[in-house]
């Protein structure tokens, strides 16, 4: 079985889903294997998938719009 | 005497005697690299680990297929080198004629026909290579160690035959008559060429064959190229099956490509991308864009040699040194020694061109060799020369399914004609564009300035910035990527304006060490289900900021705006190796902040 060192080393590729069949195997291998780096995988997984359906930093319309009307009020003045 | 200068080295220069021993002489195309000793033992590594006794192709079958492609590829200085190593080995001249004039009639057993077939192909139609070719190899019997072992083969008869016509060696023995009807008769290598308008997803692209993972810890090569690189390529992974030849080519690069003293790094990188461009080679146009990006060159001007690189702003010598590369590599029938002398008149060194040449050479090897195994994409190529080997009617289609190209290219379109109607002084458009991609520039501003008041604070700013610049925007890059680049200038004049200022340009701290996780208590199971939505969104908003900024953005981009791994790279004028670098230390550290919020002896109050 491959070290964790070595499971490190491919594990940002692994939680990006981009690597090999054969190295998938190995890293599955492993996780089954290491209470450790399972916990780090199993964390890290639910981390992205919270992150990423979090809808973080929604700049909300009712901000953006008055931003954009001014910003077009200055255009227009400056050009007439 | 070949186009450029010779020296004398010393009788036991090592792969001088290697090829003695080999060959039983040293052929003249070794001589004619002799300025740069460190060439030849590239050449040298490659072709003694293809010539291995070990392999699993016999020998003389391997020198019979090197004489096949020369003959194929019109080399009359390979077809004479090779026939005399044949002659050698014990082989008849009723039987090399019989191979230069007809290799049906060499009596050949069937499975060494297919075998001598695959590597035509490959040779001459590389782009148009499938799986099935490598099926109807196995279903001769053969194992997947010997098809690599064969594209490994075609893609070093193709280094030679490139090298030998930049180089011009004299003939080493007397020249051989070719007959010219043999040529590209369609029955010898029209296997399995795809018919366009084939489902590509129907189609297996690869890779071909199976590879078994190595990590870099133990198998030393690896590790060099993840310190060269930063990660280890696709392009090597594919080719695990064969440590011997892998630890060859990587020695080959190592003394080729990485060495400075004659062409710089970004030269020879240049060379790379324009060359794989005009060979149609997507996944090499990807990887020399990105490792240029990595060199401090701007992914727009990447892209630009990619799809033409007189329009590059490259100086008009290194140009020409790219015309010269390219005609080399991929028009053989016109190269002359005039070529060679257009370069010596524009003031570049016969080192310089020589090593050019192998560059090329190395090149042609590298994408025959990605086109034999359907080594998959590590990054995406510039859309731009995707476009362009689409409208070419190229044989490798672009990555996506063509209804996904088609609806991309449309609302491209829509875009564009808004910004040449903003360009042109109409503010409705400027006011759709702004609408459009507010949420990407208000999330870019947050991420720099680590605060959203401040961000929506720069907003108009950024706003007013874009309009005023608008004209500046010249289609090269993606008009989002503009628009980053926009609100990313805004943001650091801000940032040097007022007193915390984080840099973002300053190295990572600690990037070259191991991120070492310290939190190891499982999570619950569904951690979504612990807090409200709003809640959560919070607590994900205030891990972020906590970020230091170079991670702040990268996740951001990410996992927040959820662009590409490679649209980051491109926005952030990063390699995507950094990306991926700086995105995992970034979820790494964003884990820590959770962690206490979502371990197993939590009890959220959703409970």
């Amino acid at each position: 079985m491959i070290s964790c060192e070595e499971f490190l080393a491919e594990f940002g590729d692994y939680l990006e889903n981009q690597i090999s069949p054969e190295v998938r195997q190995e890293l599955e291998l492993h996780v089954s294997q290491c209470r450790a780096c399972h916990v780090l995988y199993d964390s890290s997984r639910k981390t992205v998938k919270l992150v990423t359906e979090s809808s973080s930093f929604e700049l909300p319309e009712s901000v953006s719009e008055p931003i954009i009307d001014r910003v077009m009020a200055r255009l227009r003045t400056g050009r007439s | 005497m070949s186009f450029l200068g010779e020296v004398r080295l010393e009788e036991e220069f090592g792969p001088f005697a290697a090829f003695q021993e080999a060959l039983g002489f040293v052929p003249n195309l070794l001589y004619a690299q002799t300025l740069l000793p460190r060439v030849i033992e590239a050449q040298a590594k490659l072709e003694s680990a293809v010539r291995s006794q070990g392999g699993a192709i016999s020998r003389v079958h391997k020198e019979r297929i090197l004489l096949s492609i020369a003959a194929d590829r019109h080399d009359t200085y390979c077809v004479a080198l090779e026939s005399k190593v044949l002659s050698l080995l014990g082989m008849s001249e009723g039987q090399i004629n019989d191979l230069l004039n007809d290799y049906h009639r060499a009596d050949l057993p069937l499975a060494d026909l297919a075998l001598l077939q695959f590597c035509l192909k490959l040779s001459r139609y590389a782009p148009s290579m499938c799986s099935e070719d490598i099926e109807a190899l196995r279903a001769c019997g053969f194992e997947d160690e010997l098809i690599l072992e064969a594209v490994v083969l075609t893609a070093l008869a193709v280094y030679r035959c490139t090298l030998s016509v930049g180089l011009g060696p004299e003939a080493d023995f007397g020249p051989r008559k070719l007959a010219p009807t043999r040529i590209a008769r369609p029955r010898d290598v029209a296997l399995h060429i795809p018919s366009p308008g084939i489902h590509e997803a129907a189609r297996n692209k690869g890779p071909y064959v199976p590879a078994p993972y190595l990590s870099s810890k133990t198998f030393g090569p690896f590790a060099i190229v993840q310190k060269s690189h930063g990660f280890i390529p696709n392009f090597f992974r594919a080719q695990t099956l064969r440590p011997d030849l892998l630890e060859a080519e990587l020695e080959a690069v190592d003394r080729i490509l990485l060495p400075e003293d004659v062409l710089t790094r970004v030269q020879k990188e240049c060379i790379l991308l324009a060359v794989s461009a005009a060979n149609l080679n997507s996944y090499c146009v990807a990887m020399h864009c990105n490792l240029l990006r990595g060199l401090g060159m701007p992914s727009e001007e990447g892209d630009q040699i990619a799809v033409d690189h007189h329009e590059s702003n490259l100086s008009e010598s290194d140009k020409a040194l790219l015309d010269f590369a390219v005609k080399l590599g991929t028009r053989v029938s016109e190269f002359s020694r005039k070529d060679v002398v257009k370069l010596q008149t524009l003031g570049f060194t016969e080192e310089q061109i020589l090593e050019c040449a192998v560059v090329t050479a190395l090149n042609n090897f590298a994408n025959t060799l990605q086109m034999g195994l359907g080594i998959q994409p590590d990054f995406e190529p510039p859309p731009d020369f995707e476009n362009k080997v689409h409208l070419s009617g190229g044989a490798q289609p672009p990555i996506q399914a063509g209804g996904v190209v088609h609806l991309v290219d449309t609302l491209q379109d829509t875009e564009a004609g808004f910004v040449a109607q903003a360009q042109s002084g109409k503010l409705e458009a400027f006011e759709e564009l702004a609408r459009h991609h507010g949420q990407l520039i208000y999330r870019t501003l947050t991420a720099i300035l680590g605060n959203p008041a401040d961000a929506q604070d720069a907003m108009q700013d950024t706003l007013l910035s874009v309009y005023k610049h608008i004209d500046g925007f010249q289609g090269r890059s993606k008009f989002s990527t503009w628009l980053v680049s926009i609100a990313r200038n805004t943001a650091f004049q801000r940032l040097r304006r007022g007193k915390h200022f984080e840099s973002l340009d300053e190295a990572v701290c600690n990037e070259e060490q191991d991120f070492r996780p310290r939190q190891v208590k499982a999570w619950q199971d569904n951690p979504e289900e612990l807090y409200s939505k709003s809640e959560m969104r919070q607590l994900v908003e205030r891990g972020i900021l906590a970020l230091p900024a170079n991670y702040r953005v990268v996740v951001m981009l990410r996992d927040i705006q959820q662009l590409s791994t490679d649209e980051v790279a491109r926005q952030l004028g990063l390699s995507v190796p950094a990306v991926k670098t700086r995105l995992l230390r970034g979820r790494l550290m964003l884990r820590e902040w959770l962690s206490p919020h979502f371990m197993t002896s939590v009890k959220g109050i959703a409970q």
